[in-house]
């Protein structure tokens, strides 16, 4: 028998300063990429409903292609492959960045899609009646009703994006993952380390989760259904 | 700076084995999916169930599975659980157990939607017939839940084939392994993992649009009334 298995989270303790740099690293990565993602995801969503077809093809292209690759692989192509193909030296982190908002971003683009397709075609008739531009009835009319239909799912992809930061840790990136991978191995406590993790994963979630039913409720003017608290949603798939 | 020359041979080379590490990340996440249909099942008919306890225990079962990331609970399997409990894992079983794990949350919610899809009226004409619970449950709620569960179903496999690519890390030689190791050796990354990744786009958006084709064609006979 190897060592006998006492449940000890004093190294847990010991190293928590460390955890919770690696943690604030997967955070910051979760929010820098969904910002950018959401960007792209509008970009692409507007390609997407243009009357140019090229732009319509090329922007369904790109959905598939993101929505269809597996995070791990993007980014082992980027760092590993893409890098040698190049040339170039990326750091860790913005190669990370980059594929998690370039995935996510194909996941957005449905939503905003789906969500500026939900507005009701007579607000923009009505618009354009009244001599509206279309930048700006996209901008004062379109958007703000689209906004409010797609805070959830966006909600959604920023909790997936907390969770898929975790994946970064296989180029190198000093987040949460890495840093438990490292003590747990150092200290031979992997039970602890990896709950421990998950512990913190889980909350972030929750947290997240929390703030996005606090922005939902102040977008729309009606009272939200009571929904419970301290619950949240992912993405409809397993998105890895 | 000299142009970079794509290197075919490589692949052609190495296409059978990149051939083979697919297969396993095939089996791998159809074990996943296969734990997950009925793991999943089960916490459906716990959260949907009368008692208190079994729903809430379902419940904050989803939750906690769907705020995990797969690789920590890969992790968290193949090398905590495995130290705390004396237990070995292979790769393979761990990767399964934690793919099934995951995809059990997903799966819960697909067959409670489904599930709270049928027509109450159905349910209660059952019973009014005399069936028992169980009975009314297999033979005539399920049957007409499965039409809606199939297509999210399938689109739950497409999450779990993308998630088993990372089960490599822990040493399946799957096709991401395969890569890894050839181009460690050959010095190609860029080659290999781009047929890893178009390999594994073409099955995504296939099965992607199988999902699709099948919800058009099973959605035909849903406005039979």
């Amino acid at each position: 028998m190897s060592k006998s298995a006492n449940f000890d989270l004093k190294p847990v303790f010991d190293s928590f300063g460390l955890l919770m740099h690696g943690f604030g690293l997967a955070m910051y990565i979760a929010a820098v990429s969904i910002i950018l993602a959401v960007a792209l995801g509008i970009i692409v969503a507007l390609m997407r409903l243009s009357s140019f077809a090229p732009a319509r093809w090329l922007a369904f292209a790109y959905t598939q292609l993101f929505r269809g690759l597996a995070l791990y692989v993007l980014i082992i192509w980027v760092y590993f492959g893409l890098a040698v193909a190049l040339n170039i030296n990326l750091a860790p982190i913005t190669a990370g960045i980059v594929t998690l908002a370039l995935l996510n971003s194909g996941y957005l683009s449905e939503t905003f899609r789906s969500g500026i397709l939900a507005v009701d075609r007579g607000q923009v008739e009505a618009a354009t009646a009244i001599g509206l531009s279309k930048a700006q009835i996209f901008r004062s009319v379109v958007g703000p009703q689209a906004l409010r239909k797609i805070a959830p799912a966006t909600g959604n992809q920023f909790v997936d994006a907390i969770k898929d930061s975790a994946i970064l840790s296989v180029i190198g990136v000093p987040e949460l993952m890495h840093e438990t991978q490292r003590l747990a191995q150092y200290y031979f406590r992997p039970f602890e380390f990896y709950t421990f993790a998950g512990a913190l994963y889980f909350l972030a979630v929750l947290g997240v989760s929390y703030l996005f039913r606090i922005l939902e409720r102040k977008l729309s003017n009606k009272t939200v259904e009571s929904k419970r608290f301290f619950s949240f949603q992912t993405s409809q798939i397993p998105n890895n | 700076m000299t142009k970079y020359i794509f290197d075919w041979g490589i692949i052609r080379d190495n296409f059978g084995a990149l051939m083979n590490g697919l297969k396993i990340t095939l089996y791998i996440a159809f074990a996943g999916l296969t734990i997950a249909l009925i793991l999943g099942l089960i916490v459906a008919l716990m959260r949907l169930s009368r008692s208190r306890t079994a729903s809430w225990i379902a419940g904050s079962f989803t939750q906690l599975m769907r705020g995990i990331p797969l690789l920590v609970l890969l992790y968290w399997i193949y090398y905590g659980v495995a130290a705390e409990l004396n237990l070995n894992f292979s790769p393979f079983s761990a990767g399964a157990i934690a793919l099934g794990l995951t995809g059990s949350a997903y799966m819960a919610e697909v067959y409670r939607g489904g599930l709270n899809a049928v027509d109450p009226g159905q349910r209660e004409a059952a019973l009014a017939m005399g069936l028992r619970r169980s009975q009314a449950f297999a033979a005539v709620i399920f049957p007409q839940a499965v039409r809606i569960i199939i297509p999210p179903t399938v689109n739950v496999f497409v999450g779990l084939l993308k998630g088993a690519t990372i089960v490599s890390v822990i040493g399946v030689t799957d096709m991401l392994y395969v890569a890894q190791v050839v181009s460690l050796r050959t010095f190609t990354p860029f080659e290999l993992y781009s047929a890893a990744g178009v390999v594994l786009v073409a099955i995504t958006v296939a099965i992607a649009g199988f999902s699709w084709s099948l919800e058009c064609h099973l959605g035909r006979g849903g406005n039979r009334v």
